[in-house]
């Protein structure tokens, strides 16, 4: 039985050696390549790439810009106590297996979602109830952003079908206009079109996302053509892409941004000035150049300007001067050493853990290259390059002295579900460590419960101030992501979102297609 | 005789079984205490490797522990994956809930496919090549063949696969870089390997041509007036296969473990790919698996390779 | 034919020439720290992939750091490394073939199964899960490889041993009362010395190839250190703008197995 298991790959190459070749002439196989492995089947595992690929939808999503925009709930509307909200279901939407998307379906979905590790868990929702063809969601507070957090992937409505007996999941039963034909994780899902789809049948008809750890590989599929759509290029590479004429290089800048976390109840983060002077030590536009060939992403606030509705214009940009910096460091009673390394009055050491991981491969670099800045002004850096987990480890028992992270602000498509998780009262895993601002907590609670646009707007500014001026955490760059894209295909947009790839928009640009 | 060799054969075939018991107990308790005693919080690595750094918290991590039972006593938790062993059941990876076989067989099927392949052409590359050095000893193929094998042998795994990218997908065009699923996809990385490989069995088939070939009954049969295409099939091949049945099998086990790196370059789903990742996450379950498939493989390789020499040589069965 | 040869460590023209290599490796690694006055860790990020020639000989890494220095400073850690590994490997793993071949017996059954086991066991895993004890360190990495390989010394020592121990020769002096600690420096070790010292210079060849590839694989040493592999590795992504930077490192590794090959000759098998 387990020795016919361990056949099946081989049988099914065997097999794929003498028929892939002729099928590949005549239906041709759209394929993505990223770096982000299917670690699972489930949603919260995996939930982003059949968001993406087009085989699960959501109720709610977003357009470009971030505005929640209609997706399986055709509209929505809010009570007058804002305590109720109302999603209408479209009537034309069709699970893969034939089944209608009900509205007791889409409940099912999102209790389970609730119930687990996505950030439904994360919202003060009390009940999610089906009534005819509308989902009822009632929440304990007012609480605004809620459509973002449904357009989360981790909120995908599946059929009842895809979980088993015990409440797993065992197979993915979308609503999408794709539907999963082949699922290998962690590497490769393989979908074909699905006529049945309420927004009409997509013109590719098979389409394939494999998981390509390495940049350069990544890189290489695109240059050689197999891949018609690359994400998450190295800014290296980008340049090289340009020049091939098969290729149309996008770069589209998202809500993430890389930063350094610090401990602010340690003895050398606990004053602002310090924390000024750390911000002041680093050298930004060089590491942007050098690192991400492009200068522009040095970080001047927490917020990049593709966030307009966050982002301060006139707020003075974070900036280096390492003489100011060794002259607030010398205020906050740091004094050079025997060695070179400040040593404070108590004689402590500046001798600081760095804890960074391998997710984002610049991130290790920015590490090396920060160590080297510090050292001018007497800050000596011990670099670990380790796993994610270590950051948040570090959080919890009080271990962590400095961490760079890359900071998503669009999994939930509103920045505000992460600000609220990383600047909270008790600080973030990912955000603020032994720091917390009277100000910024009252300013992010009341964005929580203000529903009217004009009144949310100097809330958010106010935000942005707040972290600029008390530096809870230090922003160091902005975030692009790169993307290959084969000039066969037409109708291409890239979600700086990452939440849809748009499969079922796109076209063979040439006319052999199928 | 035929009897003995039965006898023999029985007795090596018993003796591998339990080698083979003893790996499985071994690995199992070895990798479950090393894993343990490594620092850090576990649940917290589990849960970045389930759900990717932008959703890990420290909530998720809770959860983790209270699903897996990681607060519940070590030797609760070994004596359960032992138990559970002895009914064949490696339980359900940590990170992606789904059972540890399932994703094993898999792995290992893709694993196989390309350790096969890579031995296929690396024989096809070797023989000829071996034959052809063994025959003109000394001479000009036979030094330009030890340069080759030498340089190929010091080159490390992902220059050869990069130089070999560059080569087959950008510039000519007709293989993807990655992928895997059909021979296109397969044959880059088994191309890499196969060249490491090639380059040790190409000297390994041409030294024991030329100890054939010195052999007095290689020169018996050519005395009887053998042409030389016959004399080398005939008694060149089947005596000189011996070392390279006994290196095959070596180079199977290396194969199999050895292409992590050739994996990760090249996007491929394999077992090196699979052990490298289960330890990145602590994922217990999958590191027990991946290495105890890694242990029976070499146990069974090495009974094979046992099985073949004394089919190839009856006397050295009888030893 | 080949019988004579594996008894004797010949110094033919290719061991010679392999000899040289190593020895001009080794010297780069010793004098070059010293004598290269760029410090490998000093980055210019305004002069990033520098081309050889110009301030820096042989130009600078992607974050400006010279690259000679880092390459000095790696053949350094990385000779030493394989040196060090080797030498765990080979003493112990000799001294316990000895002993089990002279003991016989359970002793010498024991020492077997704990071969094969650790044989069985992916020297990839054992090597792996030390490296995750204390990641970016020096110590797991060394451990790893030499727990990994001194089984091979071991096995091919008993084996030798154990069939030099049945000689007459050798039983003769064993009768007449003369210690093993004497029959093994005076009768076995120099029997065995060309078959361990192929052994061992192949295996630094082999130590040297598996620090880069855990480099690669993302289990090596803390940043800055300069390390062949690691900096192949990260030099990777630039390949088409400077393949000459990427081509380096890769080449030092060449030649420094290649040394170790040709110094250990073909008589391995």
């Amino acid at each position: 039985m387990r020795a016919v298991s361990v056949m099946t790959p081989l049988i099914a190459a065997m097999l794929g050696l003498t028929c892939t070749t002729d099928s590949l002439a005549r239906d041709r196989v759209l394929q993505v390549v990223g770096p982000w492995e299917i670690t699972g089947i489930d949603p919260i595992r995996a939930g982003y790439v059949f968001g993406r690929m087009g085989v699960a939808e959501t109720l709610v999503t977003v357009d470009g810009d971030g505005n929640p925009i209609p997706a399986l709930a055709e509209s929505w509307s809010v009570s007058d106590d804002r305590l109720v909200w109302r999603f209408a279901l479209r009537p034309a939407a069709r699970f893969h297996d034939g089944t209608p998307v009900t509205a007791e379906a889409a409940v099912a979905a999102l209790e389970k979602a609730r119930s687990g590790a996505g950030v439904l868990s994360r919202t003060p929702i009390a009940e999610i109830t089906a009534e005819g063809s509308d989902v009822v969601i009632r929440t304990a507070t007012p609480f605004a952003p809620l459509p973002a957090f449904l357009a989360n992937y981790t909120s995908i409505v599946l059929a009842p079908a895809s979980w088993n007996g015990e409440g797993k999941v065992a197979g993915i039963v979308g609503s999408g206009p794709y539907r999963v034909s082949g699922l290998t994780p962690p590497l490769r899902l393989d979908v074909e079109r699905f006529d049945g789809w309420w927004g009409g049948s997509p013109k590719v008809g098979q389409a394939r996302y494999l998981s390509v750890p390495r940049g350069e590989t990544r890189a290489l599929m695109a240059e050689s053509g197999e891949a018609d759509l690359a994400f998450a290029l190295l800014p290296a590479h980008m340049d090289r892409l340009r020049r091939n004429p098969r290729v149309d290089v996008r770069v589209v800048p998202i809500p993430r941004t890389r930063m350094l976390k610090v401990n602010a109840g340690s003895v050398f983060f606990d004053q602002v000035e310090e924390r000024r002077a750390l911000s002041l030590t680093l050298d930004r536009a060089g590491m942007a150049t050098a690192i991400l060939r492009n200068p522009a992403n040095a970080a001047g606030q927490l917020l990049p300007p593709s966030m307009a509705e966050w982002h301060v214009h006139d707020l003075p940009p974070l900036r280096r001067d390492t003489a100011e910096a060794k002259r607030l460091l010398a205020a906050a009673g740091w004094k050079a050493g025997q060695d070179g390394i400040l040593v404070s009055p108590d004689g402590e050491r500046f001798s600081v853990q760095l804890r960074t991981f391998t997710n984002w491969p610049e991130l290790p670099l920015m590490a090396t290259a920060m160590q080297a800045q510090l050292r001018e002004v007497g800050i000596e850096l011990d670099v670990a390059v380790g796993n994610s987990s270590e950051i948040p480890a570090g959080h919890r028992d009080g271990s962590l002295q400095m961490g760079l992270a890359s900071r998503n602000f669009s999994l939930v498509p509103d920045p505000l579900g992460t600000l609220l998780e990383d600047y909270g009262p008790d600080g973030g895993e990912w955000g603020a460590m032994n720091w917390s601002d009277p100000a910024l907590t009252k300013t992010l609670e009341a964005l929580k419960t203000t529903f009217d646009p004009a009144e949310r707007a100097p809330l958010r500014a106010r935000v942005s101030e707040i972290i600029q001026t008390e530096l809870p955490v230090i922003p160091i760059a902005w975030f692009e992501l790169g993307v290959a894209v084969n000039k066969r295909l037409g109708s291409v947009t890239i979600d700086p979102f990452e939440i849809s790839y748009h499969l079922a928009d796109l076209t063979w640009a040439d006319a052999e297609a199928p | 005789m035929a009897i003995s060799i039965q006898r023999q054969t029985g007795r090596l075939l018993a003796g591998r079984a339990m080698q083979a018991v003893t790996v499985a107990g071994l690995v199992g308790v070895l990798s479950f205490a090393l894993v343990r005693m490594l620092p850090g919080d576990m649940a917290l690595r589990i849960a970045a490797s389930r759900y990717g750094p932008d959703l890990l918290s420290g909530t998720a991590a809770d959860d983790v522990r209270a699903e897996l039972g990681l607060d519940q006593p070590l030797a609760l938790q070994l004596a359960d994956w032992l138990g559970r062993l002895v009914r064949f059941d490696l339980g359900n990876s940590l990170v992606s809930g789904q059972p540890v076989i399932d994703e094993l067989a898999v792995q290992l099927g893709y694993s196989l496919w390309l350790a096969g392949f890579a031995l296929a052409l690396s024989v096809a590359m070797a023989v000829p090549i071996g034959l052809i050095a063994g025959l003109s000893a000394g001479r000009w193929p036979d030094r330009a063949a030890l340069t080759g094998a030498i340089l190929l042998r010091a080159l490390p795994a992902f220059v050869t696969g990069l130089c070999l990218i560059i080569l087959f997908s950008v510039w000519l065009g007709w293989l993807p870089p990655a992928g895997f699923g059909t021979w296109r996809e397969l044959t880059l990385p088994a191309l890499t390997l196969a060249l490491g490989l090639a380059a040790l069995s190409s000297r390994v088939v041409r030294d024991s041509m030329v100890a054939v070939a010195a052999s007095p009954y290689f020169a018996f049969a050519r005395v009887k007036g053998l042409p030389e295409r016959t004399v080398v099939m005939r008694h060149g091949l089947r005596n000189g296969a011996i070392p390279v049945v006994s290196l095959l099998g070596l180079q199977l086990i290396y194969l199999v473990e050895g292409v992590v790196v050739v994996e990760s370059l090249f996007a491929y789903p394999g077992i090196g790919h699979a052990l490298v990742h289960a330890i990145f996450a602590r994922d217990v379950p999958m590191i027990q698996g991946t290495a105890l498939v890694m242990g029976l493989v070499f146990v069974a390789v090495n009974m094979l390779v046992d099985l073949a020499c004394a089919a190839l040589d009856p006397r050295q069965a009888a030893r | 034919m080949t019988k004579t040869k594996t008894m004797t460590f010949t110094f033919s023209r290719r061991r010679a020439a392999g000899a040289a290599l190593i020895g001009a490796l080794a010297l780069f690694g010793t004098l070059g720290p010293a004598v290269i006055a760029a410090d490998p860790a000093q980055q210019d990020l305004l002069a990033p992939l520098a081309p050889p020639g110009g301030d820096y000989l042989l130009g600078t890494d992607h974050y400006g750091r010279s690259l000679l220095a880092r390459l000095a400073h790696a053949t350094r850690l990385s000779l030493g490394l394989a040196v060090l590994t080797v030498l765990s490997a080979a003493i112990p793993g000799t001294l316990l073939g000895i002993a089990a071949a002279w003991a016989g017996g359970i002793a010498d059954r024991a020492l077997g199964i704990v071969s094969d086991m650790i044989l069985a066991l992916p020297g990839l895993l054992l090597v792996l899960l030390l490296a995750a004890f204390a990641p970016g360190q020096f110590l797991p990495l060394y451990l790893g490889l030499a727990l990994a390989q001194w089984v091979e010394y071991f096995r091919v020592t008993r084996a030798t041993a154990r069939t030099l121990l049945s000689r007459p020769h050798v039983e003769a002096s064993r009768l007449l009362g003369f210690g093993p600690g004497y029959i093994a420096r005076r009768l076995i070790l120099p029997e065995l010395a060309p078959v361990l010292a192929t052994l061992m210079a192949f295996n630094m060849g082999t130590a040297v190839l598996a620090i880069s590839t855990l480099s690669f694989i993302g289990v090596g040493l803390h940043p800055p250190t300069a390390e062949w592999g690691s900096m192949a590795t990260e030099l990777l992504p630039y390949y088409f703008e400077a393949p000459f930077h990427v081509l380096m490192p890769a080449a030092m590794i060449l030649l420094t197995v290649l040394g170790f090959h040709l110094l250990a000759g073909e008589d391995r098998s």
